[in-house]
């Protein structure tokens, strides 16, 4: 349960950009949260809930965008989702793929009034 | 109207500042940070107990951050070894992020080190996520945990430097198949080291200690050459 910490944190940043920005108000934060980022969306939703509340950003939607695992073939460079991490290459069987996606944790976005 | 701002920077930038804070006070006495995580119980703490007891015989000077979410009680323990140990008590918080390690850190006395061992709060899940500074996440995997904790917690398994198989002296007793839990932390992270410890029986601590041997080596061959 570090979901709360980390919802301060995505409500930190967005103050800071949104003050870049003339100290709009934040309607809407893009986060994306990688399938092995440790992050429960739907915990990181109840805290954020929580975080914002009567505070200037109450009402701002959270907008989650789980990004699945992705490897990369080493070999033929085809893009797929593993089962289980295996890293062989389901299309030329080649066993060296690396990941390329979904451990991140990270604001894509802000939507500003 | 609504206008849309791309961002693109971690979640947990304030914690990687401070992380990098901390990562560059330690270079510059080319201190060895090592994270040690695990699922409670699986024995970090009597890993670094051993470990202070076979450091005492060399002139290398160590210290211990130990977090738990309540008590002082790993910090005795680590105490008694001659080294500075300091609990951080996280008050339930179930990890220990960057800021919690600099104030910490800032407390222990101010001689230069030549490793410190941060001992996360016992979970396999949050401490994945926070960079504290260090040189190397390490995952201790206790044989009675059972062998498919890398693919239920790959975070942790693919962040970690080196795989510390613990209770090894115990595998006869379980159904745990070292063949199995080293290929799934590979599949997840295919460069981790893996290293078989036991604080009880044979083989000891001993593979785990060259292994910070070899790691002081790479740290210290990264700055100048070694104090005389």
């Amino acid at each position: 349960m570090h979901e709360l910490s980390i919802a301060q944190s995505i409500v930190d940043s967005a103050r800071e950009h949104a003050a870049l920005h003339g100290g709009r108000r934040v309607l809407r934060i893009g986060v994306r949260v990688g399938e092995i980022s440790g992050v429960s969306v739907d915990s990181l939703e109840f805290c954020f809930g929580m975080t914002v509340k009567d505070t200037d950003l109450d009402g701002a939607a959270l907008d989650l965008e789980r990004v699945p695992v992705r490897y990369r073939c080493g070999s033929c460079a085809h893009e797929f989702h593993p089962v289980e991490f295996l890293a062989d290459c389901p299309a030329c069987g080649h066993a060296g793929a690396s990941m390329v996606a979904g451990d991140e944790l990270g604001l894509s976005f802000l939507e500003l009034e | 109207m609504a206008e849309r701002v791309e961002v693109r920077e971690g979640v947990l930038k304030e914690n990687d500042r401070i992380a990098a804070e901390l990562r560059g006070a330690l270079a510059a006495d080319r201190t060895l940070c090592l994270n040690l995580i695990s699922s409670p119980g699986a024995g970090k703490t009597s890993i670094l107990e051993g470990t202070l007891a076979a450091l005492r015989a060399t002139p290398l000077r160590a210290a211990v951050l130990t977090g738990d979410i309540q008590t002082e009680r790993d910090a005795d323990r680590l105490k008694r070894y001659g080294f500075p140990a300091l609990q951080i008590t996280t008050g339930g918080t179930c990890h220990l992020d960057a800021s919690m390690v600099k104030r910490s850190f800032a407390t222990l006395p101010p001689d230069a080190l030549d490793i410190l061992f941060i001992e996360n709060v016992g979970n396999l899940v949050c401490p994945a996520s926070y960079d504290l500074g260090e040189d190397a996440k390490v995952v201790v995997l206790s044989v009675t945990e059972g062998d498919d904790k890398p693919l239920k917690y790959p975070g942790i398994f693919r962040r970690a430097r080196l795989m510390l198989l613990h209770k090894i002296d115990l595998l006869p007793h379980t159904r745990f198949s070292r063949d199995a839990a080293v290929a799934d932390a590979r599949r997840v992270n295919p460069g981790i080291e893996v290293v078989e410890t036991s604080c009880l029986a044979e083989p000891g601590l001993g593979a785990w200690l060259r292994w910070i041997d070899g790691q002081l080596a790479i740290k210290r061959g990264a700055g100048r050459p070694a104090r005389g």
